[in-house]
């Protein structure tokens, strides 16, 4: 069912499987990409994780803030300071066994405005020192990694650390741990420190996905991850997970962040009115979720 | 085996009467250490931005009793406010309501098809009406607001009684009827039923599917009734309105002590939930403290609330008192 | 001389879940006041056919008459309606709401202006309950009632219904002597009254006790139905199974080893008082007790998933107190846990994966998983329990449920624990592979490791145990070695309301 998705997006474009065109997509939508990944983890526990938009937000903000301690530190920091509020995330949902919903809820609407204040409520285009972007990282972005721009890079290396991670030992009993937490308590799987990797890990891909926000527009803006909290969340459900943990893989969402951004491109080529996209968007969720659940039902 | 008593915890007393508790902690805080808090006008303030949300939170918390959600309202709200003033402009103010009615209701009853026939997971079916419900308000109102010029349903939003806005008796009344349904109507303790356990109700004969169609409607036309409100407030339907609505009237329903997994959850707790956030709201504006911070100590708040009214006993593992331990 | 219209008659009927074809054409009748038994290893097709009848499945092909009227697409709520009740091994109350309200639910008593009319409904509870011999509180919540009242609340349910038919899923899976007893009267009652009932059981005893006819179910035929006259246990098993089983095997004393786990004055406040035991290498040791004597609890205290106020746990002369089962685990505990659909396994992940979740845990160095060497560990033990599956990579819910209780069984075998705590191990598997359990049992015992093994069976303790330990009431009340043990002494013990410890020398 997931192929006939694609398959789908085949017909409708006929330029979809073009390498150029297929780079082009993973190169748009690497973003999105990453902080997909980063939800997928924190969904297969069976929670889910609304702080990533504003986690993205606070690192473009920090990026731009820290630019003149020189770019290796700046880049640590961008990461590390939202990894201190996923842990927070991580603490309350799998320590103290909150409900992840109101949990993340409560932290978005605490980082967003946070990165309000540090950024006196508006865009940043320059850092503390006045100093435009460093260049460097712009250019990178185009150029990137032997001619692969850095993006794509970047979602890669995100790809292949997630792979990995899942067949270590606590990566491999995150899906236990959705799919019936109980039986992996009663099996020894050590739940709480799975459950809190979970969230730290969706923090630190929002923040990875922020520098890359960053690089490609060369702005801070705490509101620059708004769109992407529930693309995140479509992106992993049309890839097949399910919101009740357990269930779900990478590839899928890889697909479903690709199809949402074939949505996107082919919406805008169609001159749909920007009006009409969540419209359409929601369709085409309703019907990925409507047909994965006809293949689980088999 | 198992003996006849779990560990009878002190939390699930705490859980009943937590958002009370906030609520009271944070009404002292405001009459204590913030001026003007108790004044006639910032207390009919809070009600007045509140009751809307209360309308929806009591639609939310129908949804929520059936382990489900509604991602859809602000949508609907939107989508209500659009319908009411188009149809209000050709054909007066009574179809309008009328229409501004049934149309959210309309789309409730979609997404109440996909959850209970379909068995669709409610976040992604509201997530994708609320989609759909936006994009049709943008489309029918082409991204322009639509003023209304019919002066009676314009005081009506804003009107007051015995000093008392309008839309809080419109609240408080839902608030009673529905804390009447859920106890006294077979079909309310039926709702009760489909969220703690819907296999058994299935097998005892319940029409799950009815339920939850069931809720699912009456969510969206508790916000087409806000909707009305708030259009009428606004002086023009707009289809922009009503953004991240859903999220506060959630916040609300868990801050006041509902279950997100179903089957747990009190009108009166829903209510204290509301006022939480329409006091912290009135104590953060009173106490002139920048916008910016206010969604940090909101946040703080609701991470507070939540700790103290929340037991997770979906996977409760120790000394539970869980069904079927055979 | 014509034969009066049975109440319920299946013929022919046939169903098959994607291609896997679980019933095939069973035909099946039962007749008024009478208690026809249908057993059957597991797997063997039994719960889904009561599933039929109920209307929660349709079949298939083949036909299905009720009193006499053909039906088709029948669907829960009708077939209720006709005045078919079920009661089945999950129990199906709704956990929020109360006691009365379980009772009631979907018919509940209205007053005119259409509310719930309370009163009413406690008079109905109450009636009902007392019927049963059962008190209870009314307006609890029925999700804080132990297990085994709230099968009773599920059993007055379908009293309440006027039914005609009861169909009976393992109803006294887990029900002590005593409790047995007062639902057989029940039983009795109702059939005096013309009822029709259907009873699954593992318990051929029982069979034997309340059954009128018996119908043996292997691999989704019908393979024999007839009088209970014309069974004994032999010819009964080998219906079910296909071979003759022997049932005096027992367990065979090793030379004992060091003391692996020794307790002393475990307290749990208000679920057990001062256990004191030892469990040494190469023991079975036994734990009898009634419904509500606290074996569980214990088990749980022991192996980090509660806590214990007070007293002391030693594992290999060390103090410990775990606080996880993460913990016990990494010291050489294990527990296979008594329910073992939702404590042991995660339905959505394949068998291999289940079954390896222990391995994973003990074997990985730094996160590094051996996944070559576990899965070829893990296979190897999937095929010694036995586990009949067509891949071990499929979803372990795709499993019957005696399967996949041995997939749970392989996982803690795979974790080569010291100390294993089987809470009824083999209740709810069918009688073949309770012998492939108890060989695996001996093996252990064999290399020296240590068993306790909680268990409501008493056959079964007095052959597999070396030593039983008769727990009532939260405190340990006797201790048997095997040469004295026997029923009535277990029993004795464990009905003895308890006034400090009596040690049969």
């Amino acid at each position: 069912m997931l192929l006939l998705i694609a398959l789908a997006a085949v017909l409708s474009r006929g330029v979809f499987i073009k390498p150029t065109n297929l780079l082009n997509l993973v190169f748009q939508n690497a973003i999105l990409g990453v902080i997909s990944f980063g939800q997928l983890l924190v969904i297969l526990s069976a929670g889910i994780d609304l702080s990533v938009g504003s986690m993205l937000g606070l690192s473009t903000v920090l990026l731009m803030i820290f630019q003149f301690l020189g770019l290796p530190v700046a880049l640590l920091l961008t990461v590390t300071i939202p990894a201190v509020f996923g842990a927070v995330n991580g603490y309350f949902v799998a320590q103290r066994r909150l409900p992840a919903f109101v949990v993340t809820l409560a932290m978005m609407l605490f980082v967003y405005s946070l990165a309000q204040v540090i950024s006196g409520g508006a865009g940043i285009y320059s850092g503390l020192n006045g100093a435009p972007l460093s260049p460097v990282l712009v250019s990178f972005n185009r150029r990137g990694l032997l001619g692969v721009p850095l993006p794509a890079v970047v979602w890669l290396l995100v790809l292949a650390g997630m792979a990995l991670f899942l067949r270590l030992r606590l990566g491999h009993f995150v899906f236990a741990v959705g799919g019936n937490e109980r039986a992996a308590v009663f099996s020894g799987v050590p739940v709480t420190m799975v459950r809190f990797l979970a969230y730290l890990g969706a923090s630190v891909l929002a923040s990875v996905g922020g520098i890359l926000a960053v690089a490609r527009v060369g702005e801070g803006h705490p509101a620059a991850g708004q769109t992407y909290l529930l693309d995140s969340i479509a992106a992993v459900t049309i890839g097949g997970a399910s919101l009740s943990g357990g269930e779900g893989t990478m590839i899928g969402t890889l697909l479903g962040v690709l199809i949402l951004g074939t949505l996107n491109n082919i919406l805008n080529l169609l001159n749909v009115s920007p009006m009409m996209q969540p419209a359409v968007k929601g369709v085409v969720i309703l019907l990925a979720v409507y047909l994965n659940g006809r293949r689980e039902q088999r | 085996m198992s003996t006849d008593r779990g560990e009878r915890q002190v939390l699930p007393r705490l859980n009943d009467y937590g958002a009370a508790l906030v609520l009271l902690c944070l009404v002292a805080y405001g009459v204590f250490r913030v001026p003007n808090f108790l004044s006639e006008m910032n207390l009919s303030a809070i009600l007045y931005q509140y009751s809307i949300i209360g309308l929806l939170a009591l639609g939310q918390l129908l949804v929520v009793l059936t382990a489900g959600i509604d991602l859809s309202q602000g949508a609907l709200l939107a989508l209500t406010s659009i319908t009411t003033a188009l149809v209000m402009v050709r054909h007066g103010p009574v179809m309008g309501v009328l229409a501004g009615l049934a149309v959210p209701a309309g789309v409730g009853v979609v997404s109440g098809l996909l959850v209970s026939r379909l068995r669709m997971p409610p976040f992604l079916v509201t997530l994708g009406t609320m989609g759909i419900a936006r994009g049709m308000a943008m489309r029918i109102a082409n991204a322009r607001p639509v003023p209304i010029h019919n002066e009676a349903f314009i005081s009506f939003g804003s009107g007051t009684l015995i000093h008392v806005p309008v839309s809080t008796f419109l609240w408080v009344g839902a608030s009673i009827g529905l804390a009447f349904f859920l106890t006294r109507r077979p079909f309310g303790r039926h709702v009760y039923a489909v969220g703690s356990s819907e296999e058994s109700s299935r097998l005892s004969g319940v029409s799950v599917a009815s339920v939850k169609l069931a809720v699912y409607v009456l969510s969206a036309f508790l916000c087409a009734v806000g909707g009305v409100i708030w259009t009428s407030r606004l002086g023009s339907g707009s289809p922009v309105g009503g953004q991240n609505y859903e999220l506060e009237s959630i916040a609300a329903v868990v801050v006041g002590g509902a279950s997100l997994f179903g089957g747990k959850g009190r009108v009166d707790g829903v209510v204290a939930g509301v006022l939480i956030f329409g006091v912290i709201n009135s104590v953060l504006n009173l106490s002139r403290i920048s916008p910016f911070w206010q969604g940090m100590i909101k946040g703080a708040v609701v991470l507070l609330a939540v700790a103290l009214t929340q037991v997770r006993s979906g996977a409760a593992i120790r000394a539970p008192e869980g069904m079927a331990r055979a | 001389m014509s034969a009066p219209v049975p109440l319920l008659e299946l013929r022919n009927v046939s169903k098959a879940f994607s291609g896997v074809e679980v019933l095939h054409e069973v035909s099946f009748d039962l007749r008024e006041g009478e208690v026809h038994c249908i057993v059957g290893e597991n797997g063997a097709g039994k719960s889904t056919l009561i599933k039929i009848i109920s209307g929660a499945y349709n079949a298939d092909s083949g036909r299905i008459a009720y009193f006499g009227e053909e039906a088709h697409h029948v669907d829960p709520r009708r077939v209720l309606g006709r005045g078919i009740s079920t009661i089945y091994q999950e129990i199906d109350l709704v956990p929020a709401l109360t006691v009365a309200e379980n009772i009631c639910l979907g018919k509940e008593p209205r007053t005119r202006s259409g509310n719930v009319d309370r009163p009413t409904m406690r008079r109905l509870a109450e009636r009902v309950l007392n019927e049963i011999g059962v008190s209870l509180n009314l307006e609890a919540p029925a999700g804080t009632l132990t297990v085994a009242h709230q099968q009773m609340v599920a059993i007055a349910r379908a009293l309440s219904v006027h039914s005609r038919v009861l169909l009976l899923d393992e109803p006294t899976a887990v029900f002590t002597a005593a409790e047995v007893e007062a639902f057989f009267r029940i039983v009795r009652r109702l059939k005096a009254q013309g009822l029709g009932i259907i009873y699954i059981s593992h318990h051929l005893e029982e069979i034997f006790q309340i059954g009128d006819r018996i119908t043996v179910m292997r691999d989704g035929r019908v393979t024999r139905t007839g009088p209970v006259q014309e069974f004994d246990r032999m010819s009964l098993v080998r219906a079910m199974v296909g071979r003759d089983i022997d049932f005096s095997r027992r367990s065979q004393p090793t030379a004992l080893g060091e003391e692996l786990l020794r307790v002393e004055g475990l307290t749990r406040r208000g679920v057990f008082q001062g256990i004191s035991f030892g469990l040494r290498c190469g023991e079975i040791v036994g734990l009898a007790g009634l419904v509500g004597s606290g074996r569980t609890e214990l088990a749980r205290a022991i192996f980090g998933v509660d806590r214990f106020h007070s007293g002391n746990l030693y594992i290999r002369g060390v103090g410990r107190r775990f606080r996880s089962p993460c913990q016990a685990l990494s010291h050489g505990l294990g527990m296979l846990p008594e329910n073992r659909k939702e404590e042991g396994l995660v339905p959505s992940r394949p068998v291999l994966e289940n079954a390896a979740y222990c391995a994973v845990q003990l074997q990985s160095r730094f996160g590094w998983v051996p996944w070559a060497r576990i899965r070829r560990l893990v296979r190897a033990v999937i095929e010694n329990v036995g586990v009949r599956c067509a891949s071990t990579n499929l979803g372990v819910r795709t499993l019957s449920g005696g399967n996949q209780q041995k997939v749970v069984i392989a996982k803690w075998l795979a974790a080569r624990s010291d100390i294993l705590i089987l809470d009824e191990p083999t209740r709810g598997v069918d009688v073949g592979a309770r012998e492939e359990i108890y060989a695996l049992m001996w093996r252990f015992k064999a290399d020296g490791k240590a068993i306790l093994m909680i268990s409501s069976d008493l056959p079964e303790l007095l052959t597999q145990a070396d030593r039983i330990l008769v727990m009532a009431k939260g405190r340990i009340v006797g201790e048997l070695p095997r040469e004295q043990a026997s029923e009535e002494a277990v029993l004795g013990f464990a009905l003895e309301t308890s006034r400090g410890q009596r040690h049969v020398n």
